[in-house]
């Protein structure tokens, strides 16, 4: 034991740092990369920048005290879907989730609302009271998506990518504009809109499914999105609810990982990995420590940190690192307000339908799917639209998120990376009265809401980049969803099955197929690489 | 797929460091352990956050550590190894003045002759007195820690309690040559005895309290060794945080196999037959213990809140009920985002001061010292004047890069002094009061470089952690709640009259202050009734 006084003191002396696999970054896929890792008997060290652990898995008391906020990920829609949750034993743990009976709804201007339940019945007959069309077609589209959307999103989700030419032809070998009413091939040259138009007649059933795809990161107007269209409407049943938190997910995972021998260190910002004879062999942490890796290092964060810091000197990156201008990052971003409530929101809307009141996502007001494009079009010019946020409450579902009686709000709303073409600091200016815009709105399909605000916290894009470095510019899925950047073209091709150039260096984030969004797939499949070159034992595939 | 196990050896009630540290060593002792945390997050008053700009980091409670050389968890656990780090700044606390008089800094004890000349530009004889009794405490340290780390002398049945019934107390005066008289007098007789630099002395008041030893407590005479002579100036810096040591203190009760279950407050401590057999938390889960249920919550809340004072015999609850919290350890955290670290006027007679780890401000006079201790023990808002952090000049992972942060404490009275407008009204305005203040000794903090700040109040410390009234030592300093008669004297021993319940958090012996000590020295009297092994004494220690 150092005597107290003893000069120049400085902890760390305890050890030197070695593992056999070193993670750069310790959001959702780093963990579950390390946990796996850590299963398969490797030891294992995760090096996070921030205070905690989760990236954008984050819950924090922004407003006041005992009122927990997720300020990232609320919503999560692979529950039971990714191989995480069986491998990794996460509800042995603790973690527990809800599934809200009515997942989401659209309450329009007009006083009428739409209403997504978990029950499909009661969907059709939602949708029936504005087309009965429509609620027949969405009853067979949904259907159909769920005859097939867990087996793709096994096959082409949780495994290295494929190439959109070879899904094409194994689409089409398989039959399946014969077979499918609604997936196709050419779907890959149409836009979300497109696709609606074609299928459905309701402006305000359009709206709802646009707005769907909006909050899953796919832009209505991008061409070639519609292709992923029915496999978001697969699992538009499936949105669920972390109770305590989405932290408790990123919890979950760093206690699974160091029961198993992993170790994460927080607050450890990564200099530099480095390489010899071309080959990773360690990281250098931006306070001058070593950590050797034995076998292989992994980064979850951005392809740009990495080439361009991480890799800053590396010869074998150079030509990768010249293209990071290539990279595609979309204009938009997610303007969110958390507000502690002393009610919840009682919608005009419920005379309508009484199930807006409790359902968990609310579309605040955008009747047509032509409103979401000229919105979308708005922030792609640095413009800020007028407000139409979407907003969920938790505690409706969650009675620990708030103190009793009380209630979590969260608006979130389609938002310019740099507003008024500026730069993205000038969010700082413009937020407060942007936020209170927001909450109008929600004040106009809700009218209590008013006076049940006791406090609020702005999360804007600029806040996302400053918290989440790795989300540049705002980027919360560290890579645009457009079809130019996905699959084996995400984030470049040459990084697209989770190698680098660099020897045992491999990428595991959610620059990675599939994408960001939490589905662990990242991490998952740069795992079954590492395996097949380190020769591990597969224990995850039978169990 | 059910969550985790049910029943348990051992429940230990809230995750701050002392729950933390009696789990870790009664599940090294063999034991399936639980612990039932009611936030989101281990560590309690080990909380980091980033509550104004992200990349900001302050510590909401705890700031320095000044016994991490001593704390047996950090030591037979290998808190390093799980990731904690500190750095030992040279300058340790001082306090500044704005109109030209040189600032006095005590530095850490192994660099005694700066500190001897920065006293002795006011006064040889006070800086040969300081010195001298730093140098001498300084070798008797082990048996300090002893006194911290084991279980106060008991009380016999029946017998008078005596705050000096302690056989380290003549030894120790006669060691440091302190005339025995003092140990009946208060620290701030004692300071205006030894010392008679004015300038002195209103640092040392400052220092007495900053460990929760209230300046004017009669019989303070051992308080005054141990606050003003032993640990000051013996304080670390977590690197990245205090946070961080909440997480490596996790990451140690992982590998022991410690079950963590977050979001779990508990409402009721389950009896069977007179014997604590579980609890039950306010979600309706509930758990079992198969020996020990063990809590680290104040002994207010654990006896009258969860077990209930119908369950507790006539004198046990006149106890609990008479048990007192504040007015010392009452405080509020002022937390700012600053462009440039502050740059003290009286740097120009010694730069030091810009490199002081901890530097009280706002005070000219010992009265006004004194006034303001005794304002907020008196149950009102004090003049602004604070003690500042800038801990971004030592860990630049605090703040983003360039930028600097500054925590300070405030000491205010108990949250009930005023309402919840009260509390809203010193949140918006006193830090704007404060950096007036701040301002006239430092020239360079003013509104142009200060970013962001937040006020962090003794009402919010209640809500968010159950100090109750803002009391982060779970029970005010008096001689009368201290060594053989905290929280009380039939509970000192840790054991409560229910069997198989104990107590483990800073209501107890020795009190606050992030030691371990209360979670360690549970321990011992759960080992000892338990047949547990003896794992203290590891590696020569003695204690």
């Amino acid at each position: 034991m150092a005597a107290p006084g003893a000069p120049g003191a400085r902890g760390g002396a305890d050890g030197e740092l070695s593992f056999d696999a070193v993670i750069i970054g310790a959001g959702h896929n780093g963990l579950t990369l390390g946990a796996y890792l850590a299963r398969s008997g490797l030891s294992v060290g995760v090096f996070e920048r921030r205070g905690e652990e989760g990236g954008g898995l984050c819950t924090e008391e922004l407003t006041l005290p005992g009122f927990l906020h997720n300020v990232h990920a609320n919503y999560h829609t692979f529950v039971g879907l990714a191989p995480a949750f069986r491998h990794l034993e996460l509800t042995e743990e603790g973690l527990e989730y809800v599934r809200p009976e009515v997942q989401m709804a659209s309450v329009f201007d007009d006083g009428r609302a739409l209403c997504v339940h978990t029950d499909a019945e009661r969907t059709h007959a939602s949708i029936a009271r504005f087309s009965e069309r429509d609620a027949d077609t969405f009853r067979r589209l949904q259907e159909e998506a769920r005859s097939y959307v867990d087996l793709m999103l096994e096959t082409f989700m949780y495994g290295p990518p494929v190439g959109l030419n070879d899904l094409t032809k194994a689409l089409v070998t398989f039959g399946l504009d014969e077979r499918s009413e609604f997936l196709e091939a050419k779907l890959r040259g149409s836009t979300i809109a497109q696709f609606l138009d074609r299928h459905f007649e309701s402006d305000a059933v359009k709206a709802h499914l646009a707005f769907h795809a909006a909050i899953c990161g796919y832009a209505t107007d991008s061409k070639g999105l519609a292709i992923g269209f029915p496999l978001l409407v697969g699992k538009i049943d499936n949105w669920q609810l972390c109770l305590g938190g989405s932290h408790r997910l990123a919890h979950t995972l760093w206690r699974d990982l160091v029961r198993h021998g992993g170790l994460v260190h927080v607050q450890c910002d990564v200099e530099r990995i480095l390489v010899a004879d071309g080959r990773a062999v360690g990281i250098e942490l931006a306070d001058g420590r070593e950590v050797r890796a034995r076998q292989l290092v992994a980064s979850s964060i951005d392809v740009e940190q990495t080439l361009e810091r991480l890799l800053a000197d590396d010869p074998s990156t150079a030509a990768l690192r010249a293209r990071t201008g290539e990279l595609r990052h979309p204009a938009w971003s997610l303007f969110s307000v958390h507000l502690a409530l002393s009610s919840a929101p009682r919608y005009t809307a419920a005379a309508f339908d009484p199930d807006v009141d409790r359902a968990w996502v609310i579309n605040l007001g955008y009747a047509s799917a032509a409103e979401l494009i000229a919105d979308w079009q708005a922030v792609r010019q640095g413009r800020l639209p007028d407000p139409h946020p979407n907003a969920a409450v938790n505690s409706l579902f969650d009675a620990r998120d708030a103190p009793p009686g009380s209630f979590t709000g969260l608006l979130r709303q389609i938002a310019p990376a740099k507003p008024q073409n500026g730069s993205i600091e000038s969010w700082d200016e413009v937020k407060d009265a942007y936020a209170t815009r927001c909450i109008e709105t929600w004040q106009r399909f809700a009218p209590n809401i008013g006076e049940a605000v006791l406090a609020s916290a702005i999360d804007t894009p600029a806040d996302i980049a400053r918290k989440l470095v790795n989300m540049r510019g705002g980027d919360w899925m560290v890579g645009e969803i457009a079809l130019e950047n996905l699959l084996d073209r995400r984030p470049l091709r040459e990084l697209a099955n989770y190698r680098t150039p660099v020897e045992r260096l491999y990428m595991c984030g959610s620059t990675q197929h599939p994408h960001g969004f939490i589905t662990f797939a990242p991490g998952y499949n740069a795992l079954q690489v590492i395996a097949r070159d380190l020769d591990l034992e597969p224990w995850w595939r039978w169990a | 797929m059910s969550g985790p196990p049910s029943t348990y050896d051992a429940l230990v009630v809230g995750g701050g460091h002392n729950g933390l540290c009696l789990a870790a060593y009664l599940a090294r002792a063999g034991w399936s352990v639980a612990l039932l945390e009611r936030r989101h997050e281990e560590g309690g008053g080990l909380n980091t956050e980033e509550p104004s700009i992200p990349g900001f980091y302050h510590n909401l409670h705890a700031q320095f550590m000044e016994f991490l050389d001593y704390m047996p968890f950090y030591e037979d656990f290998h808190l390093e190894r799980m990731g904690s780090r500190w750095v030992y700044p040279e300058a340790q606390c001082g306090i500044t003045f704005a109109d030209g008089r040189p600032p006095l800094i005590i530095h850490r004890p192994d660099l005694l002759e700066r500190t001897h000349r920065s006293i002795a530009r006011y006064s040889s004889s006070d800086a040969d007195t300081f010195c001298e009794l730093k140098r001498k405490t300084m070798e008797i340290d082990q048996a300090l820690a002893a006194s911290l780390y084991s279980p106060p002398p008991p009380i016999e049945q029946g017998a008078l309690p005596n705050p000096l019934d302690n056989p380290l107390i003549a030894p120790m005066f006669a060691h440091l040559g302190l005339d025995p008289a003092y140990t009946l007098k208060s620290p701030k007789v004692i300071i205006d005895e030894l010392f008679e630099t004015p300038e002195l002395r209103m640092l040392l008041y400052r220092e007495c309290v900053e460990w929760g030893t209230p300046v004017d407590m009669e019989a303070g005479g051992t308080a005054f060794v141990m606050s003003v002579l032993w640990l000051s100036a013996i304080w670390k810096l977590m690197i990245g945080g205090t946070h961080t040591l909440a997480h490596a203190m996790t990451q140690a009760c992982l590998r022991e196999g410690v079950t963590f279950l977050e979001s779990a407050e508990v409402s009721k401590i389950v009896l069977s037959d007179g014997r604590a057999t579980g609890a039950e938390t306010t979600d309706g889960r509930t758990f079992s213990a198969r020996h020990v249920v063990a809590s680290s919550v104040d002994v207010g809340q654990t006896l009258l809140d969860m077990v209930g004072g119908e369950n507790l015999s006539q004198l046990w609850r006149r106890r609990a009920e008479h048990f007192r919290y504040g007015p010392s350890h009452v405080l509020a955290t002022t937390a700012w985002c600053l462009t440039e670290a502050p740059h003290y006027r009286s740097a120009d007679l010694d730069e030091e001061i810009d490199r002081c780890f901890y530097t009280v401000v706002g005070f000219e006079e010992p009265d006004q010292m004194l006034d303001y201790i005794r304002a907020a023990y008196g149950g009102h808002i004090p003049q602004p004047g604070a003690g500042m952090w800038v801990n971004s000049l030592f860990d630049p992972s605090q703040a983003p890069a360039g930028r600097h942060v500054a925590t300070g404490w405030f000491f205010f009275p108990t949250a009930d002094r005023l309402d919840e407008q009260g509390w809203d009204e010193i949140r918006r305005t006193y830090n704007d009061r404060f950096l007036e203040v701040w301002s006239r000794y430092a020239p360079n903090i003013n509104p142009s470089t200060v970013l962001a700040s937040r006020l962090y109040t003794p009402d919010q410390m209640d809500s968010k952690n159950r100090m109750r009234f803002g009391d982060f030592s779970n029970g005010a300093f008096a001689i009368d709640q201290l060594n053989s008669s905290r929280p009380f004297p039939e509970a000192a021993q840790y054991r409560t009259e229910i069997e198989g319940l104990y107590l483990c958090g800073a209501s107890s012996h020795p009190g606050g202050g992030i030691h371990a000590g209360c979670g360690y020295n549970a321990y011992k009297a759960i080992a000892s009734d338990h047949g547990l092994a003896q794992l203290w004494e590891a590696n020569g220690r003695i204690y």
